[in-house]
């Protein structure tokens, strides 16, 4: 049975150029982000009103927050609306970051919390625990890269949301437990179980995640 | 490597983390050297680290941050005074101590107080006042008015005609009360004592006059018990 999604989606976002996607040495970049020392004096910055300040911390984080939130809502103008949701929080509340985590994690627990509440809001159906889905999502046959990614975006939307939050806040944007367990607001064990019965329907839909590919990345 | 069941349990829960490397280094260590004599966690962790490559591959698509941060830039300059006010970093919106302040409650305060000792005033007055009150004086009436009170039963022709035959006249109504001022019928002037002394003996002498206010000094003259 093959469900793939259909390429592209509804998301309004512009393309990259032909030889696709950003470079090792970007995507490195946007994974590390700016340092934590300098998102903390931004943060400073911006509690002192500085939209300077507030438009480097923007930029630095507008990226992955778009795929993060596009990858979980399939839809960017959800994305974005969660974004700047989140960001008005930044400028309105900076003066009450403490320091206590990196300002990454503060930023992402709250943009995990509104993210909930939109996803919430505009796609309930999406939450169904799809724990009876008896048919892998894949073919038989060996898939490239690319369609195995599309898999995966389905796969993903069959988990509920507090899984999926977890996975893509781990393998996506590399986040250690505890600062999942801090963005999520839960225990450390919380974190672990829920990526453990994610890992565990993903597996079940996508059987092809366990066999090696030629030109696997990782 | 001899495989327990807490630390393969241990291991399989770690292997999303040793795949986006974000273990410690003695987590790491840890996992690895389990991992490395254990074939399930090998397979396991291929497929977390097949996994993380997918998620974070690199995009195909790019998102244009400057759009989205003019808008938000927009609401955030649009945002209503009072909701900056509340919302906003506390060092931006903290008054100096001495800075101007809009007297709107500064004026109502004073109001309010003002108002309050007013009624304070009012009421501690009241309360120093005695608990009856006088309606009549007795100087003014006794020196220049007679008050005079007839039976309850007399017409008012007979009281016309006691007071015509005393020498008489009407000056002050009884308003309800019964009660009349006279003066001597040919007084047109200020009254003295004695034309009203006299008169009220003439009135006294009329068996329908039930009441005679006393003059100043006399004994009373009533005939009511």
């Amino acid at each position: 049975m093959l469900n793939r999604p259909a390429p592209g989606g509804h998301l309004p976002v512009r393309q990259q150029g032909p030889s696709g996607g950003t470079t090792p040495m970007a995507e490195a970049t946007y994974r590390g982000g700016s340092s934590a020392a300098r998102e903390v004096e931004l943060m400073r910055r911006i509690a002192a009103g500085d939209k300077r300040a507030f438009e480097e911390l923007y930029h630095a984080y507008h990226r992955r927050m778009a795929r993060f939130l596009t990858r979980l809502t399939r839809r960017y103008d959800v994305a974005e609306e969660v974004i700047n949701d989140t960001f008005w929080v930044v400028w309105t509340k900076a003066g009450d970051f403490r320091g206590d985590s990196q300002p990454s994690t503060w930023i992402f627990g709250i943009a995990y919390r509104k993210a909930r509440s939109a996803f919430r809001a505009s796609a309930r159906r999406l939450e169904e625990n799809l724990d009876v889905l008896p048919e892998p999502l894949t073919t038989e046959t060996p898939a490239s890269q690319t369609e195995l990614r599309d898999w995966l975006g389905q796969a993903l939307e069959t988990l509920p949301i507090e899984q999926r939050m977890a996975v893509q806040l781990c393998y996506e944007l590399g986040h250690s437990c505890e600062e999942i367990a801090t963005i999520m607001d839960c225990p450390v064990n919380t974190v672990k179980t829920r990526l453990f019965h994610a890992r565990a329907k993903l597996q079940r839909l996508l059987p092809q995640l366990a066999e090696p590919r030629a030109g696997e990345s990782a | 490597m001899t495989r327990t069941p807490l630390a393969h349990e241990e291991s399989w829960l770690q292997l999303p983390w040793l795949a986006n490397g974000r273990l410690t280094l003695e987590e790491r260590a840890e996992v690895e050297a389990h991992v490395r004599g254990c074939p399930e966690c090998a397979r396991e962790l291929a497929t977390q680290r097949s996994l993380q490559g997918l998620l974070s591959a690199p995009d195909t698509v790019s998102y244009a941050a400057a759009p989205s941060f003019r808008k938000l830039l927009q609401r955030i300059d649009a945002a209503p005074a009072a909701a900056a006010d509340s919302a906003a970093p506390k060092p931006r919106h903290r008054l100096a101590p001495h800075a101007w302040r809009p007297p709107g409650l500064a004026w109502a305060a004073t109001f309010v107080l003002t108002v309050s000792l007013g009624l304070m005033v009012a009421t501690t007055y009241r309360w120093s006042q005695p608990a009856y009150r006088v309606t009549t004086t007795a100087a003014a009436p006794a020196s220049a008015v007679l008050h005079v009170a007839f039976e309850r039963s007399l017409p008012v022709g007979e009281v016309g005609e006691v007071l015509q035959r005393a020498g008489a006249r009407v000056v002050e109504g009884e308003g309800g009360s019964g009660v009349f001022g006279v003066v001597p019928a040919t007084a047109n002037g200020p009254v003295d004592r004695a034309q009203l002394a006299a008169l009220a003996a003439r009135l006294h002498r009329d068996p329908r006059v039930r009441w005679i206010e006393p003059l100043a000094g006399d004994a009373p003259a009533a005939r009511d018990p």
